[in-house]
């Protein structure tokens, strides 16, 4: 793939202090993410989903901590800024849109002045009149009428609420927007509209949309490629047909067939055996190979890399594709 | 069958009050209705501290009297009047002051041998004498005092006309008149009708008891108002910043706000203002500082707890500086609590203002304050029951209508925090 890297995360490290030991959530993780693409990352609850796209922003709050790693962002590495640095790029040119819309504004500040104030933190010289023209005009974009501008949260609707949240992030002219869940409190409508909305501001605005969700289906309808995280690690990095119809990796295979299907006719749900582990203790090795099929004596020795398996950009992490060990996986087995 | 909760629909306007259009007003009326609130501890104490409010800036409204200068007898009772030399007359001859014998020869007063009587008509009668003079009249009162050996013997001598009048305080003439129907009190020696009364009677050293009532108002509301906002900008910035920065600059404040807490407050304001010595800005401070950790705690507390709310998260994340995010997205959260303390303070601050001064460590001496005159008043408790009761009541009142203020404010603003 010869496209532009946006945002290059390398052998990045966040772990979670706990009394017991530390939770290592993200671990020695690196991820590629191009110039005005649509990047799903999915995986099971606990994954480490959430955590890198706070770490991508630098916004992990205590007990966590990033440990290590870089995070290269239009040619400057985030992690040796300073903090005021950091916060001028937070927002500015990198935002977030949350799981929950409900919560996420200030209950007791209007819409406009979460917007002006938005746009005043960057942008200091800005009049207050001219900052509110812009986030009328941004507002108005994204579908919701100028009178409304000056009411609170609670008046809005939640398909309304997380517009607004992309309002925030676009009236800053953010280059990358990192979406955390950000329709998992919408119903399936609005879900829909939302989604239809990304796309269309994914154009206008030469959008690179990073989409943390646990709902395949929206990535499926979205994204331009997956990546599948288990256990801090990425599993699986593949554009989306590939992703979905050339699986490559036991873990994510098994995480596709585990959602509901209406073309199947099947009344038992498929069921991965075992649960995610427990990263104070991760598993030697491969970290999927207490639940893993295939799982064979160097899966508990020796950790994989993520390789390119098939040559065009579709990556896996899994012994499976090594010459150390040859042996192609059963598509009837899994 | 029929239910009677058919009956009690609400009709259908009752249903379309909109919260946003309501005023305050409205909203303490319908207290009751919609929060199950009971409104009317809203209703008197309001009333109450505007009450004690208008006390304080006007003082001279309920008393005129100076509150530090002896205006009266000691130990006067309430609502009683004060002895007075007053003049017995004969009902054919009513005499209304002594510049009628202006220019007669020697009239003959009779008074009663020993009684003050005599001293006090002889100075009366040089006091007209000088106000002719002023009025450039050479005319002089002059008396030829009759002294009798009983009152009763000068009430005959008025009678069978052997002096013109007589002389004697009022509270001794009174049980006798009635058997002197041809007699009458004509009125005060000096002349001016009707003698001061003290509605609360007066203290020790002759002070109106109500008129340093009142001009404590002053210093009580003085002493609550300032040492509440002293602790409240110094408590709530602090609490903010501890709660939001957290690490070593919050366990510091905290450890030495929960070590001033640990102390028995009042014990503390006691060491605080022993200190400093006598003074009303000692006073506050002692007071302030003994508050401060109680606004810390509660905007800490709530602090910590924001600080983890999405809103925030969402704030750092659109790159809102901290000084912002503090000021914006957690403080207006902070307030309604503050308000809330901030009443029930002001009520605790002068019940430990008028301690302070009940055991003579907070305000100089010559201060009317309501401490003070506890302290004083309770050496007479057995003669003079008034000097302790008013002072007491006035400091119980005060307290209570803070205290009901804010629990009622609190139930009104904050109806999650009321217990089913």
């Amino acid at each position: 793939m010869t496209a532009e890297i946006l945002y290059s995360i390398r052998n990045l490290d966040v772990e979670y202090d706990t009394r017991i030991g530390g939770v290592r959530a993200v671990d020695d993780l690196s991820l590629d993410i191009y110039k005005g693409e649509i990047i799903g990352l999915v995986g099971e609850s606990g994954c480490g989903k959430s955590t890198l796209g706070k770490a991508m922003m630098r916004t992990i709050s205590s007990p966590g901590h990033i440990v290590g790693g870089e995070l290269w962002f239009e040619g400057v590495d985030l992690m040796t800024l300073s903090e005021k640095e950091m916060s001028s790029i937070r927002g500015n040119r990198v935002g977030m849109v949350f799981q929950d819309p409900m919560t996420s504004l200030n209950p007791l500040m209007k819409i406009s002045d979460h917007l002006t104030e938005a746009i005043r933190t960057h942008y200091p010289k800005m009049s207050e009149a001219a900052a509110r023209a812009r986030a009328v005009e941004m507002v108005k974009d994204l579908g919701i009428r100028e009178e409304r501008i000056d009411d609170y949260p609670h008046q809005f609707s939640g398909g309304m609420r997380q517009r607004i949240m992309i309002a925030l992030v676009l009236a800053l002219n953010a280059a990358l927007i990192i979406a955390d869940e950000p329709t998992t409190a919408l119903d399936v409508i609005v879900e829909a509209q939302f989604l239809d909305l990304l796309r269309d501001l994914r154009e206008e605005f030469e959008l690179t949309i990073l989409l943390i969700t646990h709902n395949i289906g929206v990535v499926a309808e979205l994204a331009d490629r997956v990546a599948v995280m288990y256990a801090g690690k990425v599993a699986e990095v593949a554009p989306v047909e590939p992703a979905f119809l050339d699986t490559k990796h036991p873990y994510s295979r098994g995480l596709l067939r585990s959602v509901p299907n209406i073309d199947v006719d099947n009344q038992e749900l498929y069921k991965m055996t075992g649960a995610p582990p427990n990263l104070i203790a991760p598993p030697s090795g491969c970290r999927f190979h207490p639940r893993c099929p295939y799982a064979v004596d160097l899966c508990t020795d020796d950790e994989p890399r993520l390789l390119d398996v098939s040559g065009d950009g579709h990556l896996a992490s899994c012994w499976i594709y090594s010459d150390a060990l040859h042996r192609p996986m059963d598509p009837e087995h899994v | 069958m029929h239910d009677p909760m058919l009956d009690e629909v609400p009709p259908e306007d009752q249903w379309q009050v909109d919260l946003g259009q309501v005023g305050l007003f409205r909203r303490v009326l319908n207290g009751r209705r919609w929060y199950g609130v009971d409104w009317w501890m809203v209703v008197i104490s309001s009333f109450m501290v505007a009450f004690f409010i208008l006390i304080a800036f006007f003082p001279t409204l309920i008393s005129s009297y100076d509150p530090l200068e002896q205006v009266g007898p000691r130990f006067l009772p309430p609502g009683d009047v004060p002895d007075e030399e007053v003049i017995v007359v004969r009902v054919d001859s009513p005499i209304d002051s002594l510049a009628e014998f202006a220019g007669e020869d020697r009239v003959p007063t009779g008074v009663v041998q020993g009684a003050p009587s005599s001293e006090d008509i002889r100075s009366e009668a040089d006091r007209v004498t000088d106000e002719l003079a002023a009025e450039g009249s050479d005319e002089r009162v002059r008396l030829k005092i009759v002294r009798y050996e009983t009152l009763d013997e000068m009430l005959v001598g008025v009678t069978d006309k052997e002096v013109e009048f007589g002389v004697a305080s009022s509270s001794e003439l009174a049980p006798l008149m009635g058997s002197y129907p041809e007699l009458e009190i004509s009125g005060p020696i000096s002349g001016e009708k009707g003698g001061k009364s003290f509605p609360l009677g007066t203290n020790q050293i002759g002070q109106d008891v109500l008129s340093r009532l009142a001009w404590g108002t002053r210093i009580a509301l003085i002493i609550g108002f300032t040492a509440s906002l002293f602790s409240l900008f110094i408590g709530v910035p602090l609490g903010l910043l501890a709660g939001y920065t957290g690490g070593k600059f919050d366990r510091f404040f905290t450890l030495i706000m929960d070590s001033l807490y640990a102390f028995p407050g009042l014990i503390l304001a006691i060491a605080i203002a022993a200190v400093l010595g006598p003074s009303i800005v000692n006073v506050i401070v002692a007071i302030a500082v003994l508050y401060i950790p109680t606004y810390y705690r509660i905007v800490r507390g709530q602090t910590l707890s924001t600080k983890e709310s999405l809103h925030v998260e969402a704030a750092v994340s659109i790159g809102a500086t901290k000084v912002s995010i503090m000021r914006r997205y957690i403080f207006p959260l902070v307030i309604p609590s503050v308000a809330i303390i901030f009443s029930v303070n002001i009520a605790d601050a002068i019940l430990t203002g008028a301690a302070l001064s009940f055991l003579g460590l907070g305000l100089p001496p010559t201060t009317p304050d309501w401490g003070i005159d506890l302290a004083r008043g309770q050496e007479f408790i057995q003669r003079a029951w008034w000097l302790i009761t008013f002072p007491g009541i006035a400091v119980m009142l005060i307290v209570l209508a803070f205290t009901m203020l804010g629990e009622g404010l609190m139930e009104i603003f904050n109806p999650k925090l009321r217990k089913q």
